[in-house]
């Protein structure tokens, strides 16, 4: 039996039958994307009203125009022709996809910016927020309508070698995910503080028998040796 | 196997497939340039499959969640690229607005008649009910607006018909913006279970119906009809239409029939995005004609009638025969 997991992330099987995790993304992020877009668009429509303003009549028209580009188009066009990013969720690094990974569409684009309206209600995206926290995928109404998700982009990590070049033998009978754990540790740790990477080793004190730094360490001989570092 | 081992049998592979998507990933900006990768185009889906295939081996090992990050973001580079939308083409558009959109608009012929009743039905009572009580327009209009609309459709401005002031140019943006936005908002509040949706379409029936009766009324009918009928066959078929288009939505979500609701949901949400986007054009014509043609004074009230008749033709017919016969659809 499997516990479900923590993670927020969805999953989603690809035609070549792997699991694509994609990490959705909650309500914080997306409203400051959102805020950073809406600062953006001020903005350009303002220095666009400004420099219109002089041309009079047909300047105003154009102006008007400009207006509802900037507040229908420029979502929708930006998500589908910049790999589902405008400008606030590249800043913030967020990305729209199809909900089964792909990249968006113009008709699921145009669906869920359109859907905006509702989600405003009754006042500042009060809808979409309470969408989001309610769904197990960050959703607001948009996007469950038009079947996307935000996902947060993947920040390339480089894999730091082992501080440690000690190797220690693991224990038999360690599951896949319990050894994937112990790898990750060996790599993610020396990016903790010493007395955190004592906290977490000392959770796993029956397994090592050891407690403090000396644990720490044979956490680090352990991931070597399931790296196959000999 | 041991993850080291792993990673150095296949690291030169994760690289060159990286690089290949650096430098042949974006199909427009690679175009004509000489593939230099080691990687020639067609190989890539194999390629791509080696790297899931790979992803699977490692997840099912349990190595270290920085090397599975590593090659599913590989891989989802990979899948983007592969199952990307195919970019918009000037034929396939063509191809929408003249037949697709049509179609699509038949084939939810019922929501559209809803639609259309809600919208006419209230228009022609309010227009009757002000003909028989014109005292009724004050329960609706307060006397500001009342004014500001009969200074703009009176007979004895000789300059523009159905405006106070501004240039053809400004009452452009004017129409494309507000009406537009109405319309693009009647779609999207049908979400609401139908009750924006029905409640904009009563309110714009009632409002216009209105306006009609009021100007009737007072006698000021020539000039406003003169200046209605050229944008009326876009302008007030697109209200029907995002209507149309908002009542499927609330509908498909309150009784999503044989699927769940959010299926139900998403074939909605794609026939409206449709449905929108033809009425967003529709909206434009409908604002150039508003702003350039309609206002016209000189034009006299056969010539409008002549146009407005050949327009709605156009519409109808471009509605109900548009793309009948062939079914080629992407």
């Amino acid at each position: 039996m499997t516990r479900a997991k923590l993670d927020t992330y969805r999953e989603v099987i690809t035609p070549e039958g792997v699991a694509l995790h994609l990490p959705a993304c909650g309500p914080v992020p997306r409203a400051l994307a959102w805020a950073i877009d809406l600062s953006v668009r001020l903005g350009v429509l303002l220095v666009m009203l400004m420099g219109l303003g002089l041309l009079g009549g047909f300047g105003q028209g154009v102006g008007l125009v400009v207006m509802f580009i900037i507040y229908w188009i420029y979502p929708i066009a930006f998500e589908v022709l910049w790999n589902g990013q405008t400008l606030g969720k590249r800043a913030l690094g967020l990305r729209v996809v199809a909900a089964d990974g792909g990249p968006l569409g113009w008709l699921p684009a145009i669906t869920r910016n359109l859907l905006r309206v509702v989600d405003m209600l009754p006042f500042g995206y009060a809808a979409g927020l309470i969408a989001c926290l309610s769904d197990k995928h960050g959703r607001r109404l948009g996007d469950m309508v038009a079947r996307t998700l935000v996902v947060h982009v993947g920040r390339e990590h480089m894999p730091s070698l082992a501080p440690a070049q000690g190797v220690y033998p693991v224990p038999p009978g360690l599951q896949p995910d319990e050894q994937a754990a112990l790898a990750a540790f060996g790599e993610r740790a020396p990016q903790l503080t010493p007395a955190r990477q004592v906290e977490l080793g000392d959770i796993l004190s029956p397994l090592t028998q050891a407690r403090g730094h000396a644990g720490v360490l044979r956490l680090y001989g352990m991931a070597n040796w399931l790296m196959g570092r000999r | 196997m041991r993850q080291e081992q792993f990673v150095a049998r296949h690291q030169g592979e994760w690289s060159a497939f990286e690089h290949w998507l650096d430098l042949r990933g974006d199909a427009r900006r690679s175009r004509g340039q000489p593939n230099d990768t080691g990687i020639a185009d067609e190989d890539m889906p194999a390629r791509y499959r080696r790297i899931c295939d790979q992803l699977a081996l490692a997840r099912k090992r349990g190595y270290s969640p920085q090397l599975i990050a590593r090659l599913q973001q590989l891989m989802q580079r990979g899948h983007v690229l592969l199952y990307r939308t195919p970019p918009p083409r000037w034929r396939l558009a063509l191809r929408f607005v003249l037949a697709g959109f049509p179609r699509q608009v038949r084939q939810q012929a019922a929501a559209m008649w809803i639609s259309m009743a809600l919208f006419v039905l209230p228009l022609v009572i309010m227009f009757a009910t002000l003909q028989a009580r014109p005292e009724v327009i004050h329960s609706i209009m307060s006397p500001q607006e009342i004014a500001g609309l009969e200074r703009m459709y009176d007979p004895g401005n000789e300059e523009r018909l159905g405006r106070d002031s501004g240039t053809d140019w400004q009452m452009f943006g004017v129409y494309v913006m507000n009406n537009t936005s109405i319309g693009l908002r009647t779609f999207a509040s049908g979400l609401l279970g139908c009750l924006g949706t029905i409640y904009v379409l009563i309110a714009n029936g009632i409002g216009i119906g209105a306006v009609f009766g009021h100007l009737q009324q007072v006698g000021f009918s020539d000039t406003l009809w003169r200046f209605v009928v050229g944008h009326a066959p876009f302008e007030l078929t697109a209200i029907v239409l995002t209507g149309g288009a908002g009542l499927r939505l609330g509908y498909n979500l309150l009784a999503p029939g044989r699927r769940s609701r959010v299926d139900a949901l998403v074939e909605a949400g794609r026939i409206g995005a449709r449905i929108c986007l033809g009425a967003a054009l529709m909206f434009l014509i409908a604002a150039f004609i508003e702003a350039f043609w309609s206002s016209i004074e000189t034009v006299p009230a056969w010539g409008k009638f002549t146009v407005s008749g050949v327009l709605w033709t156009l519409v109808l017919s471009w509605l109900l025969l548009g793309g009948r016969g062939n079914t080629d659809e992407a």
